[in-house]
């Protein structure tokens, strides 16, 4: 299986979010194709809406960084783990800018689906969408749910679906391991 | 009192949002004597204190951002991140998300979001008014965006009024929540004309990459 981790939290490496992902790579790794791009480290602009990706230069981003090489990943990949600890209730801003420029991986043309709409697709196949938290000490049940609803509704828009949540704190890595040797 | 605008559009000027801002300024000037209004934009990265400032020394906040993958953009994100940390607190946040897709059922999950936030802030909620179809007002004849316009107008008189968003405006405005069986075949029959994706298709044209508009560059 080809698996892509995009890590939206700070990657210094004695931090325990930093040392989770590291070492469930590596486990991973061992097994599957896996590339894990640290986000804090590579230089992702923020998408300004110019539509050159939809209008200009089709499926391409115009914007000069280190996004490109993720989002090549993100085509080519079977389990999109979007990794994060969570700040402020959500993921983390390294992490949604990042996913703010997935929009060139999707085709301008509006199409119906379940009766709502949603870009029609520009490549064949999507991967399915995982998502890998670590809670802040707030962090409740709500803030799960709404996390958790929010990327179902990116899954939708990208014609595929949230697979897995896990948790640093309580999802074991043999647990995601088979998991994913299962499957 | 005090109210400060702030603008998640990462098109700043340029943005949909600072045109129902206006609109939103204009109404609620006729209805207020008060100067003490500012608005600031967050794409000015420069200017972080003056927004953390503005956002923190006034009683009334309004955001308004695009909707940006289902979610707020990254950078109204990292505005957030840089909130929490504050020691004051303005005593009212409300918000306003508006999208390209005609719904409001997009934006009604950012909503539970930004209710929660704003109780973890300890601000009181003014509520989230919430507009689809916004993409391409900037294009659209007078007659498609008058209705939206003075509905924004109307928005802004009533806060003036009241210090609150007009609950028959905030309903109005998030209609449809999602399109009825009847809207749906209306739009399918209008699509088969290629009418739903002129805007699109009129810029790839316009920019000669018409040909090149079902390019799978990563495939
Ligand atoms: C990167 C990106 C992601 C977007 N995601 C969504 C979305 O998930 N749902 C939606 O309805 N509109 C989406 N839109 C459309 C914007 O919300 C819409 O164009 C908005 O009117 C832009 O406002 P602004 O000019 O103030 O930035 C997206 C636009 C961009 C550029």
């Amino acid at each position: 299986m080809n698996l892509t981790i995009l890590n939206g939290g700070p990657t210094e490496a004695d931090g325990s979010f930093a040392l989770y992902c590291s070492t469930l790579s590596e486990k991973l790794g061992q097994t599957h194709t896996l590339q894990h791009f640290m986000l804090d480290k590579m230089e992702t602009k923020q998408c300004i809406g110019c539509w050159n990706c939809w209008w200009k230069t089709p499926g391409i981003c115009t914007l000069v960084d280190d996004a490109e090489q993720a989002l090549h990943a993100v085509v080519h990949t079977d389990l999109l783990i979007f990794a994060s600890p969570i700040t402020a209730g959500f993921t983390s801003s390294t992490l949604k800018t990042f996913q703010d420029r997935l929009v060139s991986l999707l085709h301008p043309y509006i199409q119906l689906v379940k009766g709502e709409c949603h870009h029609r697709k520009r490549y064949d196949k999507y991967p399915d969408f995982a998502l890998l938290l670590q809670k802040e000490p707030n962090t409740d049940a709500e803030d799960i749910e709404i996390i958790t609803d929010i990327y179902k509704r990116l899954a939708v828009n990208f014609h595929t679906s949230l697979k897995y949540v896990w948790f640093t704190e309580t999802t074991k890595m043999e647990d995601i391991s088979h998991e994913l040797s299962h499957n | 009192m005090s109210l400060a605008i702030i603008n998640g559009s990462p098109r700043g000027k340029k943005s949909n949002s600072k045109i129902l801002i206006e609109h939103f300024l204009a109404g609620y000037r006729s209805q207020s004597n008060h100067e003490n209004i500012s608005v600031s934009y967050l794409i000015k990265s420069d200017q972080q204190k003056e927004h953390l400032a503005s956002f923190s020394g006034s009683t009334n906040v309004i955001l308004i951002f695009p909707l940006y993958t289902d979610c707020m953009p990254g950078m109204v994100k990292a505005f957030f991140e840089q909130i929490i940390l504050l020691k004051e607190k303005p005593q009212n946040l409300g918000f306003i998300v508006q999208s390209g897709f005609p719904e409001a059922i997009h934006s009604v999950y950012v909503e539970r979001y930004l209710q929660k936030l704003t109780l973890r802030l300890g601000c009181n909620y003014l509520g989230t008014v919430i507009k689809g179809g916004v993409e391409g007002i900037q294009v659209m004849p007078d007659s498609m965006t008058r209705k939206v316009f003075s509905k924004f107008r109307e928005l802004g008189a009533h806060f003036a009024q009241h210090g609150e968003f007009s609950p028959a405006m905030v309903k109005q405005l998030k209609s449809p929540l999602r399109m009825s069986k009847l809207q749906q075949t209306g739009y399918r029959l209008v699509s088969l004309t290629g009418l739903t994706n002129f805007y699109w298709n009129s810029n790839l044209r316009k920019n000669g990459a018409w040909e090149k508009r079902f390019d799978k560059p990563y495939a």
